[in-house]
């Protein structure tokens, strides 16, 4: 009987158990609102942080990981309506002087915050100059490789999930291919046209073509190569290793302050990704405050052997001014001869460096050429040592034109030091006499 | 004693489970959580014509919503698209209207596509591309209640042939995918051309010979009810010029260097070289073949690129028909099977749709059409 009771006991309380636990259908709020009213509240949040304060925005959009990335200005309005505005390749190009000008593009779509798993971005009437990144049509060829993209385009969003927000900054996720991509707040007064071209400039002063490779200098002063600046597609490989087997690539978008890599690189241990631009031209880490991108040191780049240094004869100091002035004179009085340039370069052949003076006679150029020896004195100085020598020309041209020889005579043994207008792109440089400043050669390449 | 306890035990557990069951009954629904959705349109937004547009001759019309502001969970995923141009989904807004929604009013009646049309009609940007097949899908109908049309940033106003192929009779077309997912329609239509289906390279056809075997298109040869939809939408919207040349290409023969190869060139001409009928025959393309009538009426067919030795006119002649079907009677059958079905199943009358339809289609004046849009205060 006992057991009985302890059996109907047992049972008792275990189902009192099992009912309660079955009674307890909802669980304990987490929010304290439904899904619904903080999807609404989120979306409603959003709208107002992407319109006020006038609304516009830099986006860094990227299409997918094997293009560099483009910055897009936005100017989103409580009507529904964006301005987008872009200058790249894809929106178009008309030939330069030296180079293809990516052209300038500006239209007005519509946008709004719709809701799906949270708060998404939308970009829902087309914008011919946005969603071409999206638009699955056949992507014109550059090359002779052509390939049929039909179907899939650039395979870029138009639709972004709105993942946070934080100082001005929007962290939005590609809603279809995932890239994480980032908005930044621009002053409303900004006039979108300059804006661009600002940033384009940018990208020009980077990654000169000129200029073979540039550095990431690490913090454990251990430097990373950097090649194909000019593609924003970067070529790196730590100094020393085998490029081949070793380089990676990575793609860049470079805004309008500075460059950022698509998703964080470690090299050496250290992780970077944002960098921005300092006033001498080089590349500050924004992560890490230390590691830059530069050119080689700038003695190292003016002796590079396949550069030619042309000497900008109007901006000259000190000797080097008064030289010239004489020599145009000498000139002159030598059948009424031109200076047209001064250059300086390193001669294969010779083996040595070279001084050429180029002068116009009637309609023929002549090069009495001087030849040199160059040394890099530091990271940042050299000094040139005239070698007493050079082609016929530069004899007969000597006796005529004293000042020719001054000029060299004046180069030699003087220590310069080397600056520039920017040491990513040290296409310029200014060789100032280290012991007296007033005597100083602009060069460009 | 026992049996009591037993008894007490028994009705002591069974009362636990009753109040445990009756406390799990008592689960109440609470208030929607989703709030009341303020459905006023904003005069102040960018697009308020077109909503005020859409709102008045969709949506309170015919409980349909025009959706163009395109949501990628809309379509599938699978393939890349983009959103329509507002400028575009206006003029497609208006045309639907004047040629698809007027027309049916006019001719079954108000009530007609509020019960049969569809709920969505959606405007996509861009072709949904398959790659691996070449193909490109302009149009979709889901369920009896979407239609998608694709390809709106293309849309040339101007140029009635693009209009009409890829949006006026892909509207017709998709609508008539509605109707017959709503009351299919007589299992007569699939015998016609029963054999003659090929789903996987309908594509590689060429025009010629699937109207030879009794097809409108060559989409309509991928299988019975796009044969259905393509027969309905070709006969309301193609001009009878366009019509009669596609019977026309139906009553001839077609033959190809390889009737083995379904991708290789159909023709209806052929040739001799040097009009030396012991030499192989040359098929030529019907570009390439011009027509002298004599005076007495005989008609007489050369190739235009060449002369024989003689400097004689290279005699051009017809291929046979071989194939075993009156393509121009099949295409006509079909016709015939669908004309019966609207008017027995939707009490409609194909011809005089047809005659709206191509009235309209002829006659239509986009400036005037848009400003049932730009207008609106």
């Amino acid at each position: 009987m006992k057991k009985f009771l302890n059996i109907s006991l047992l049972m008792f309380v275990a189902l009192s158990a099992l009912t309660l636990g079955s009674c307890k259908n909802e669980v304990d709020e987490i929010f304290d609102e439904d899904a619904v009213a903080r999807l609404d509240k989120a979306k409603a949040e959003y709208k107002e942080i992407l319109t006020s304060n006038g609304g516009k925005w830099q986006m860094e959009y990227y299409a997918n990981s094997d293009e560099p990335g483009y910055v897009y200005l936005m100017t989103f309005r409580n009507d529904g309506s964006v301005t987008i505005s872009g200058k790249n390749g894809w929106i178009g190009y008309t030939e330069g002087e030296s180079l293809w000008i990516p052209t300038y593009g500006t239209q007005t779509s519509l946008w709004e915050v719709i809701t799906d798993n949270g708060p998404v971005l939308s970009f829902n009437s087309f914008n011919k100059y946005f969603h071409l990144f999206a638009d699955p049509e056949d992507i014109p060829s550059l090359s002779d490789e052509d390939v049929d993209e039909t179907g899939y385009g650039h395979e870029g969003d138009y639709e972004f999930d709105l993942m946070k927000y934080s100082n001005d900054t929007l962290y939005i996720s590609g809603k279809k291919y995932g890239i994480d991509m980032i908005m930044t707040r621009v002053d409303a007064s900004v006039d979108d046209h300059v804006y661009m071209d600002e940033v384009v400039a940018m990208a020009d002063s980077f990654f000169n073509a000129k200029i073979p490779q540039v550095y990431i200098n690490l913090p454990n002063d251990v430097r990373w190569i950097v090649k194909n600046g000019a593609s924003s597609i970067l070529k790196i490989f730590r100094e020393g290793a085998d490029e081949i087997s070793t380089a990676e690539t990575h793609n860049v978008i470079i805004t309008h302050d500075g460059l950022s890599f698509m998703n964080p690189i470690t090299l050496d241990g250290y992780t970077i990704k944002n960098f921005i631009r300092q006033a001498d031209g080089s590349l500050l880490c924004r992560d890490d405050n230390t590691t830059t991108i530069t050119a080689d040191d700038l003695s190292n780049v003016f002796m590079i052997p396949t550069f030619t240094w042309k000497c900008d004869t109007t901006q000259m100091g000190g000797v080097f001014y008064q030289k010239v002035q004489s020599l145009k004179a000498e000139l002159n009085d030598y059948g009424k001869r031109k200076l047209a340039t001064i250059q300086i370069a390193y001669n294969n052949n010779l083996g040595k460096y070279i001084v050429d003076f180029g002068c116009i006679y009637q309609k023929n150029t002549f090069h009495p050429t001087f030849y040199f020896d160059v040394e890099a004195v530091s990271e940042d100085q050299i000094r040139f040592h005239y070698t007493g020598e050079g082609d016929a020309a530069s004899g007969v041209y000597g006796q005529r034109c004293p000042s020719m020889v001054a000029f060299v005579e004046a180069m030699s043994g003087m220590t310069f030091k080397l600056t520039t207008s920017s040491l990513l792109a040290p296409v310029d440089m200014r060789l100032t006499d280290a012991s007296t400043s007033a005597n100083y050669i602009y060069v460009k390449l | 004693m026992k049996k009591i306890q037993y008894y007490i035990s028994a009705l002591l557990l069974v009362a636990v489970a009753a109040m445990s069951l009756s406390s799990c009954s008592e689960d109440k629904l609470g208030p929607t959580i989703f709030p009341d959705v303020d459905e006023t349109l904003d005069p102040s937004s960018y697009t308020y014509k077109l909503d005020k547009f859409l709102t008045e001759n969709y949506l309170k019309k015919y409980n349909l919503t025009f959706l163009y502001k395109m949501p990628d969970i809309s379509t599938n995923m699978n393939y890349n698209l983009v959103p329509a141009t507002y400028e575009n989904s206006i003029d497609l807004a208006v045309l639907c209207k004047y040629l698809w929604f007027d027309v049916y009013d006019k001719i079954a009646g108000d009530d007609f596509l509020k019960t049969y049309g569809p709920r969505i009609i959606l405007l996509i940007g861009s072709p949904a591309y398959n790659p691996t097949s070449g193909t490109e899908i302009v149009g979709l109908a889901e369920g009896g209640i979407k239609v998608s049309l694709f390809k709106v940033n293309a849309m040339r106003i101007n140029d009635f042939n693009m209009m009409n192929e890829y949006y006026f009779k892909t509207m017709h077309h998709e609508f008539a995918h509605i109707l017959h997912q709503t009351k299919t329609y007589p299992n007569e239509f699939n015998t016609i051309s029963i054999g003659h289906y090929d789903s996987n390279n309908w594509q590689d056809r060429s025009e010629g010979q699937v109207a030879s075997l009794g097809f409108v298109t060559t989409y309509a040869s991928s299988e019975f009810r796009e044969d259905f939809a393509e027969t309905i939408a070709n006969f309301i919207v193609k001009t009878d010029a366009q019509w009669d040349r596609i019977l026309e290409l139906a009553s001839r023969g077609w033959a190809s260097g390889d009737e083995d190869d379904v991708t290789s060139e159909f023709y209806c001409y052929y040739y001799y070289p040097d009009n030396d009928a012991t030499r192989d025959l040359v098929y030529v393309s019907e570009y390439n073949v011009f027509t002298v009538v004599d005076e007495d009426g005989t008609v007489h067919k050369y190739w235009r690129n060449n002369t024989d030795k003689e400097g004689n006119r290279i005699v051009v002649y017809d291929v046979e028909d071989k194939d075993g079907i009156d393509g121009a009677d099949a295409i006509l059958q079909k016709v015939q099977i669908a004309r019966e079905w609207f008017k027995t199943a939707w009490n409609l009358d194909l011809d005089a749709l047809r005659e709206e339809v191509q009235y309209r289609q002829s006659h239509y004046d986009i400036t005037e059409l848009r400003k049932l849009v730009y207008d609106i205060q």
